[in-house]
């Protein structure tokens, strides 16, 4: 019998009585003005919410937000202040010593300031190995909690994805709160129109 | 009559600033929990649903494991079961030699530390890195971590800088938090860029995809996987949800609880192997299809390893994760240390109060202390009950049973308070040891009813 078929068989031996999936409504918080509540949310973990009207100018709102960034990433076509197009390399290791990444993602979630990102790039390893992250997402992308952002991944085909909430953070040296553990040091995330 | 809980926890409690430091700087975790789970109406129901859906995943396990396996081998990835420690050490030690690996990048996992996993690999030739900053401190230190999310609580800042001025070159005496972290990024850089292979836990496995997801803050588990060819995704069976619904309930619980955050900074969601890689995820068995079979302690199964009992425990804040003998510290772990051997770990079922605070906020709603009140109930049948305790409970029992006997101990209990010290604190009375007893009354409350002075 293979390792399978052992614990399968020991599974059905052993449980006893089976429960039955249970009643999953739940009457969860709703905000009166989400984009606040996810600026609130993203600033306790870390980051910073900008939301830019119409006729901003995007690539000078990054310059502002990065000024010292000098190796920028960046796959879409509206951000001119790339330095290069992290699809154009063949290893993911020359992603190492990248001051900034610009990158898409999909939706907010305004209860606790994460933003899904389901993969966009060649490789992942860029939303993770910058030293500064800035997300775009559409203006109005934006759920209440957790229950209505996985109904929207219902369905949805991704190779990898990522709920994201600010930057890269520890506390393992005696609970001081450091960010940039490995990842990012500083997350901005940015509504577009 | 000490238990080896007891006796480590004096070894802890000796230092009672560090002592202090650690209760206090746990509990601020708990009330950092606490505030979190005020800020919605819909706490108790998530925590509720939270156990329901539990006890459906666990008593349907192996439709669910099947229903993962199909729709992961879909997806690309290689599954692969494992009954105990032994097979599950071989298997990541094969595809580990498969792909001629020689070290290996791992964020936390609990399940690796339960089979000994990294001693086995390195025994066998293989360097393994582990990413997640508290742990690799102490991978560095060679200690063992004393808490399942906060493993390096017990560390102070300039033990981690002294290690640090040896290991990396760091600057003498310093000892700054932000510093070290820094320094260790700098350091960690190289390793996640040239690992031959990555390993993660699994917080998470959803059936109806095929998906696990893994929850950090620091990113390593991420840095891990994105580099190397090979990611191994290792996991307790009990791992297990039905689907994107159900993980929704715990993405909002699993950080809220264990370290009063809404969510952790990633959760991250692998469902295929990356770049031309491959990706394999072994199932792990390892004694939880017994524990199927326990009905006074199926709950534990419903544990997602937040933490959170450690932090509210009364015990653990002052007795610290190294005085537990169970690799998994706190009311959990003597939970999980009793299902394992009872005999080997019942030392620790002496660690607790009965307060039932980590029952009360547990988000799977296990109850922990009601558990362990009942494996005390059963450990003469271990034989394992302390001798001493058996002669002070007979004794009770005697003396309760006889009223008359009993009020008459009571008026000759205040003799006590004159004795002379060499009588009363002396080997038989080990609650005296580093405690005074309370002065006895001169008048015991019976009297004092019967003689109508208290109204």
């Amino acid at each position: 019998m293979s390792s399978k078929e052992t614990i399968l068989a020991a599974i059905r031996k052993n449980t006893l009585k089976q429960y039955d999936k249970p009643d999953m409504s739940v009457d969860a918080i709703q905000f009166a003005d989400k984009e606040a509540q996810f600026a609130e949310s993203l600033k306790a973990s870390g980051g910073t919410a900008v939301y830019m009207q119409a006729g901003d100018d995007l690539n000078r709102m990054i310059g502002e937000h990065f000024p010292e960034a000098k190796r920028i990433a960046s796959n879409l076509p509206e951000v001119r202040c790339a330095t290069f197009n992290p699809d154009d390399i063949t290893d993911p290791r020359e992603l190492d010593n990248t001051d900034l990444a610009i990158i898409r993602g999909e939706f907010a979630v305004a209860e606790n300031g994460a933003v899904w990102i389901p993969k966009s790039v060649k490789y992942k390893g860029l939303y993770f190995i910058s030293s500064n992250l800035m997300i775009l997402v559409k203006k109005g992308e934006i759920v209440n909690n957790m229950h209505e952002a996985y109904r929207k991944l219902e369905g949805k085909d991704y190779d990898f994805g990522v709920f994201i909430s600010g930057p890269s953070k520890t506390a393992d040296i005696e609970q001081a709160l450091v960010f940039g553990a490995h990842g990012p040091i500083g997350v901005v995330v940015a509504f577009v129109p | 009559m000490s238990t080896k809980h007891s006796i480590a926890a004096a070894h802890f409690i000796a230092d009672r600033e560090h002592e202090k430091w650690h209760d206090e700087s746990l509990w601020m975790v708990r009330v950092k929990r606490d505030k979190m789970s005020r800020m919605f109406p819909e706490w108790e129901r998530l925590r509720q649903m939270a156990n329901d859906i539990k006890m459906y995943s666990n008593s349907h396990l192996d439709t669910l494991l099947q229903e993962f396996e199909k729709n992961a081998t879909a997806n690309g990835a290689i599954v692969h079961w494992a009954k105990d420690t032994e097979e599950f050490n071989q298997t990541v030690y094969a595809i580990l030699k498969d792909h001629g690996a020689k070290n290996m990048i791992k964020s936390k996992s609990m399940l690796a530390e339960e089979c000994h996993m990294n001693s086995f690999l390195i025994s066998k030739g293989m360097d393994i890195v582990e990413s997640d900053l508290g742990e690799r401190i102490l991978q560095l230190m060679h200690l063992a971590p004393s808490h399942i999310v906060l493993p390096a609580i017990h560390i102070k800042r300039e033990q981690v800088g002294e290690m640090m001025e040896k290991e990396m070159g760091t600057e003498k005496g310093n000892s700054d938090p932000t510093y070290l972290t820094h320094e260790v990024r700098k350091n960690m850089r190289e390793k996640f860029l040239h690992a031959d292979a990555s390993m993660t836990g699994v917080n998470f496995a959803v059936a109806s995809t095929g998906e696990i997801v893994v929850c950090t803050n620091e990113g390593n588990a991420d840095m891990g996987t994105s580099f190397p060819h090979l990611h191994i995704a290792v996991m307790g069976m009990e791992k297990i949800v039905p689907d994107l619904e159900s993980l929704g309930v715990f993405t909002r619980l699993l950080a809220r609880s264990g370290t009063g955050q809404p969510i952790t900074s990633y959760t991250s969601h692998y469902r295929k192997p990356q770049n031309g890689g491959e990706f394999h995820i072994v199932i792990v068995d390892n004694g939880r299809s017994q524990i199927l079979a326990n009905q006074e302690h199926l709950r534990t199964l419903n544990c997602i390893r937040c933490g959170e009992c450690m932090n509210t425990c009364p015990v653990y804040r002052r007795s610290g994760g190294y005085s537990y003998t169970y690799f998994i510290p706190g009311p959990i772990g003597i939970n999980l240390g009793m299902l394992r051997d009872p005999i080997k770990y019942s030392d620790n079922v002496s660690a607790c109060s009965l307060c039932l605070s980590c029952s009360n906020v547990c988000p799977v709603k296990i109850d922990l202390g009601e558990q362990i009140y009942r494996w005390r109930q059963q450990l003469d049948s271990f034989h394992v009950a302390s001798a001493q305790k058996k002669v002070m409970s007979g004794g009770m029992k005697y003396l309760m049973e006889r009223p008359r006997l009993f009020n008459m101990a009571l008026k000759f209990a205040p003799l006590a308070n004159k004795m002379p010290r060499f009588m009363v604190y002396n080997g038989l009375n080990e609650w005296g040891e580093g405690r005074e007893l309370p002065a006895f009354a001169g008048k015991s409350f019976n009297e004092m009813w019967k003689n109508n002075e208290i109204k």
